[in-house]
């Protein structure tokens, strides 16, 4: 019961999957920096989360507006700098200026409840 | 080659209806279903991609499908049909010209439909050097920043050396400056603007547009029009900032057309006088300074907020 209360103090609630259209995604912003840090992807009733930075500098965010983190038909992710797509499901670019490059996976968990949760550890680890 | 720039870029894109929403955010004024302009008429035309009206697209999936230069007159049509007679110039129903270069981007060629832009630049005054009108302020809060004119497109291309070489050989650009074993910056010879034309040396699949650049009255309009897209929700690249080369202040946005849109203003102008310089690529030398955006503030007396 101890170790319950402790681990959900150590995590931030990010919401619900119902929060998550299908093929839908959603950036994050924790530390109210005014730019998102990481973002989650609903496809095909499973959700993936990465680090909102493009493998080609390294450190700048991917969309081109809030949210936006998916071509037209939700196939792939895409950077709007140069135009570059990333698998869903892994995070490997399949075209573009990072080809076969990866984006940084996010470990965020799901609870019984379809509450989605991420650990403070992996908000620091990845500086969210 | 008496060319003066590019007139319109042709883009075929994913989402139609962001791209266009987005060319309406930026600044530019719908002409038609297809066709967003800048003051002076430049613009570009968006397209769906797989508008059969389109040229076919380079395999690496950038949506800039042709690129299309005002020239001054029918001569300079004429001698850039007679120039290339190693290669296919079409002369399309408008009499325009279209052709494809050694990278294998289509170029397309016309008499400008740039009209002569009327706006004045953004004036300054200095002690000893007054430029504004008396009375005039130089910025109020609803000032509405107009996108005056296409400034140029930056490429990534597989290989700088033969690009540069095509322009300069066969089209008459001059290379104005350079980033050492990244690509020159060129500017066409009836223009003296520092560029209109950047490459970037890039692996082949890199291969398209890395960003694209409308002209603003000044800095002022550039940092207001920037604003305006973060106010609207759209995601900054990179700036504001004024870069060495050309001098322009820059801010840079992400797009639906798979690159970077760019405001810039106050280029540095040239002439066959000018002597190109060099350097390596890297922070120091793109830029004088790089600013970041931050929500409006203001200082006052302290304690609570009224």
């Amino acid at each position: 019961m101890v170790q319950s209360l402790k681990l959900t103090m150590n995590k931030i609630l990010l919401g619900v999957i119902d929060d998550f259209a299908e093929e839908q995604a959603k950036g994050f912003d924790l530390n109210h920096s005014g730019s998102d840090t990481f973002f989650i992807v609903r496809s095909k009733n499973k959700l993936f989360a990465y680090k909102d930075s493009c493998p080609h500098y390294g450190d700048t965010t991917l969309p081109w507006k809030r949210h936006h983190y998916l071509n037209n038909v939700a196939e792939y992710i895409v950077c709007a700098a140069h135009g570059a797509l990333f698998q869903i499901e892994n995070g490997k670019c399949i075209q573009g200026p990072c080809l076969g490059q990866k984006l940084t996976k996010v470990p965020i968990e799901i609870s019984e409840q379809n509450e989605i949760w991420i650990d403070q550890t992996i908000i620091k680890e990845f500086n969210l | 080659m008496n060319i003066i720039g590019p007139d319109k870029l042709i883009w075929g894109v994913e989402d139609l209806a962001a791209a266009k929403q987005f060319a309406v955010d930026y600044g530019l004024t719908p002409q038609n279903e297809h066709y967003y302009s800048a003051l002076d008429g430049t613009g570009i035309e968006i397209r769906a991609k797989d508008d059969k009206s389109l040229p076919a697209g380079l395999t690496t999936g950038s949506m800039l499908r042709k690129t299309v230069y005002g020239v001054k007159d029918q001569a300079t049509l004429d001698a850039i049909k007679a120039e290339f007679t190693d290669r296919e110039v079409k002369v399309l129903a408008d009499g325009s010209l279209e052709l494809v270069d050694d990278m294998g981007f289509v170029l397309g060629f016309q008499i400008t439909i740039r009209t002569t832009n009327t706006e004045k630049a953004e004036r300054v005054n200095a002690p000893g050097d007054v430029n504004r009108e008396i009375n005039q302020p130089g910025v109020t809060k609803t000032d509405v920043p107009r996108v005056q004119s296409l400034s140029h497109v930056v490429y990534f291309v597989p290989d700088s050396v033969i690009a540069e070489a095509f322009f300069a050989n066969r089209l008459g650009f001059v290379t104005t400056d350079r980033f050492t074993g990244v690509g020159p910056f060129m500017r066409p010879a009836a223009t003296q603007d520092h560029h209109t034309i950047f490459f970037i040396q890039a692996p082949a699949f890199m291969q398209g547009c890395e960003h694209f650049t409308f002209h603003m009255a000044g800095p002022t309009d550039v940092v207001q029009a920037g604003t305006n897209m973060v106010n609207k929700g759209y995601q900054s690249f990179w700036g504001p900032g004024r870069h060495l080369f050309g001098s322009n202040w820059f801010w840079y946005f992400k797009s639906p057309f798979g690159c970077n849109m760019e405001y810039d203003a106050d280029m540095d102008q040239h002439d066959e006088s000018w002597q190109g310089r060099e350097a390596m690529i890297g922070p120091d030398n793109s830029q004088a300074f790089l600013l970041q955006y931050r929500e409006k503030w203001a200082p006052g007396p302290g304690g609570p907020k009224p």
